[in-house]
């Protein structure tokens, strides 16, 4: 689906993509209700 | 976020180019403590060591996340005294995005970010002003306020 958003659900791993593609981390702090 | 913000097209697209999403649930330790959430949504931007920049709580539309997220972008590269990387995306985000909650304080570090590039106080002075004539009543006029006497 186009509009879907890949969450990474790591801290190690986004920090490790982060560093490999030269992005920041969006970090979400969410309540699954 | 996720029945409103998360599926609008334009976010899913600027998440793909532009980030790195992670998402934890909000009592998650150690990581509730180490950045004291209290509330959800909270919405950090982090560099690639894990420290934190900028930080939004609460809801925010698809018109507003974006901005608001160009903004910690440009905040991190503004920090890692990456100047030139800092202005290039606050252009990005006054460009389009001027009538959004994060443009005044864009519009700010815009003229503390040239400075701190040229050591030319001139763009302090020219942000009061563009301040004064495009967002009079925000906090961010005040907060130049007397870079109008430079």
């Amino acid at each position: 689906m186009a509009n879907t958003i890949t969450w990474e659900t790591e801290m190690k791993k986004a920090l490790a993509q982060s560093r490999a593609q030269d992005k920041q981390v969006l970090l979400d702090f969410f309540n699954p209700g | 976020m996720d029945t409103v913000t998360y599926p609008h097209e334009k976010v899913a697209a600027f998440f793909k180019k532009n980030l790195i999403p992670l998402r934890i649930q909000f009592d998650t330790k150690p990581y509730c403590n180490e950045f004291n959430v209290t509330w959800t949504p909270t919405l950090i931007v982090l560099d690639a060591d894990g420290k934190e920049h900028h930080r939004t709580v609460g809801f925010l539309s698809a018109e507003e996340l974006i901005p608001a997220l160009l903004l910690g972008m440009a905040k991190t590269r503004f920090e890692q005294q990456k100047y030139t990387e800092a202005l290039s995306v606050i252009t990005e985000l006054l460009d389009n995005y001027a009538k959004s909650d994060a443009a005044p304080e864009a519009l700010f570090l815009k003229g503390v970010a040239q400075y701190k590039n040229t050591h030319n106080p001139k763009p302090l002075k020219e942000a009061y002003e563009q301040l004064l004539a495009q967002y009079p009543a925000s906090e961010w006029t005040k907060r130049a306020y007397p870079y109008r006497l430079l």
